[in-house]
């Protein structure tokens, strides 16, 4: 199924200022793979080198907030909209 | 000929331009990035390495110093490769409840870009070398390098594992070097395939912690070191290496052993001199009395202090990548301290001129005739 992913400011410049994607899959994690297989330089952003969502990256979806570690079980619904962002640090 | 002068931050490039090396327009680039390393090719194209805590690696490529396009690859480590302990417990490779993420390896950071016999080398953290022969498009580990016996016995230093130093021969392309703090400085002459530590008679406490290493290419076995303990030179490549701090400022370190302190080290090959930024001493990491100071040898023997032009109430730092010379004649000088601010000197050292300041924490410097 087909979402929006807002990115976060700093991976918008990589995809040519966009701040929204299409993106086709059943769970956040997904999502993600799909954007990293249309755009290889948004994978080695999402991804490390285990394959593993890069442990710091957050997703806002639904009013609640998804970790990484969560994200490949998290089911997204068809126009769903999701915001990447990071786990706030600093005071 | 003008000069560009390529400055890594913490929160992007400040790209300043000068056709006099007088007067200077800046721009910010890659903002939000802190942008770790910089170096341009034989082509005229430049490449910015930028890394982040959440979003990881990335480089970036520019002809113009003005419109940054990512690479679609980047230096990274394959997911059997593992890491070293001791880099994971200091660069705090934690998932989001703090614990360890595991026994993998992980580029976290590029330390060091260095273009040579139509490739482009990279040194990362934890601790590696690879190569693009292809202009970034693609990259490979040097796996004589990165797979030697005893890396997961290494030592970091504060910073981790990295691999900050990479020196090329001109005439020989199976030969090169390069530095990690802390586990020393590697010589190959078959390509990259084997490696030698090289640190006979520096001092060291456990591993060597090489701050940074120069030379010259086209007189590639003269080498000058500033080590974490002290300042010194080979004339051989490497095999052997000789004390070299007469004139330079001596500290008492942490471990009581007396040595000039600093990081960065550069050599003008035009002139022949090199040049240090000395530190009062691993405890404090400024310069001594808040004087700022850049020292130069211009005969391979004895030190002269240059202050003509730096403040005397610096307490900042300068790190080991924020110092570069645009190889010009007369060679041009620039560094810049963790506190944001860009000095620039067109004589030699003899004086200098903050260029900019303002900017954030100061990691990486390049200067380009441009």
């Amino acid at each position: 199924m087909s979402v929006r992913v807002q990115l976060p400011p700093v991976l918008r410049n990589a995809m040519g200022g966009h701040r929204w994607l299409e993106a086709e899959g059943t769970t956040v994690c997904e999502a993600l793979c799909d954007l990293g297989q249309k755009h290889a330089s948004l994978a080695l952003h999402f991804f490390d080198e285990q394959g593993q969502v890069r442990h710091n990256i957050v997703c806002l979806h639904g009013g609640g907030l998804v970790r990484a570690r969560d994200m490949h079980a998290h089911s997204i619904q068809e126009g769903d909209e999701l915001v990447l962002t990071n786990a706030l640090a600093g005071g | 000929m003008g000069v560009a002068v390529i400055v890594g931050t913490a929160k992007g490039a400040a790209v300043l331009k000068s056709k006099d090396r007088k007067n200077w327009d800046m721009s910010f680039e890659l903002r939000g990035w802190p942008v770790t390393a910089s170096a341009r090719d034989d082509g005229g194209r430049t490449y910015a390495a930028v890394n982040s805590p959440n979003f990881g690696v990335a480089l970036f490529a520019s002809d113009d110093f003005a419109d940054w396009k990512q690479l679609e690859a980047a230096p990274r480590y394959r997911p059997e490769d593992r890491g070293n302990p001791e880099h994971h417990r200091l660069v705090a490779k934690m998932d989001f409840e703090g614990k360890l993420k595991g026994g993998g390896r992980f580029v976290d950071q590029i330390w060091t870009l260095h273009p040579a016999h139509g490739a482009l080398y990279a040194g990362v953290s934890e601790a590696g070398l690879f190569v693009s022969r292809d202009r970034g498009d693609s990259w490979q580990p040097i796996d004589g390098f990165n797979e030697q016996p005893g890396r997961e016995s290494w030592f970091p230093g504060f910073g981790g594992l990295g691999l900050h130093t990479i020196l090329t021969d001109a005439k020989n392309p199976d030969r090169m070097w390069v530095g990690i703090s802390a586990a020393g400085f590697f010589r190959s002459d078959d390509g990259g395939k084997t490696w030698t530590r090289k640190d006979e008679s520096v001092h060291s406490f456990g591993g060597n912690c090489v701050h940074h290493v120069a030379n010259n290419p086209e007189k590639a076995s003269v080498l000058y070191r500033q080590e974490h303990f002290g300042v010194y030179r080979s004339e051989d490549g490497g095999d052997s290496w000789q004390v070299w701090e007469d004139g330079l400022p001596v500290t008492e370190m942490s471990t009581g052993h007396r040595c000039s302190f600093g990081f960065p080290l550069v050599h003008d090959r035009k002139s022949g001199a090199s040049f240090v930024v000395p530190l009062d001493g691993d405890a404090y990491r400024f310069p001594r009395g808040g004087q700022l100071a850049v020292y130069r040898s211009t005969d391979g023997k004895t030190w002269h202090p240059l202050t003509n032009g730096l403040p005397a109430n610096c307490f900042a730092g300068v790190l080991r990548g924020s110092m570069a010379g645009d190889q010009m004649d007369p060679g041009g000088l620039y560094f810049g301290t963790t506190a944001g601010a860009i000095y620039a000197s067109d004589d030699l050292g003899e004086s200098w001129r903050e260029i900019a300041s303002g900017l954030p924490r100061i990691m990486s410097v390049e200067a380009y005739a441009a």
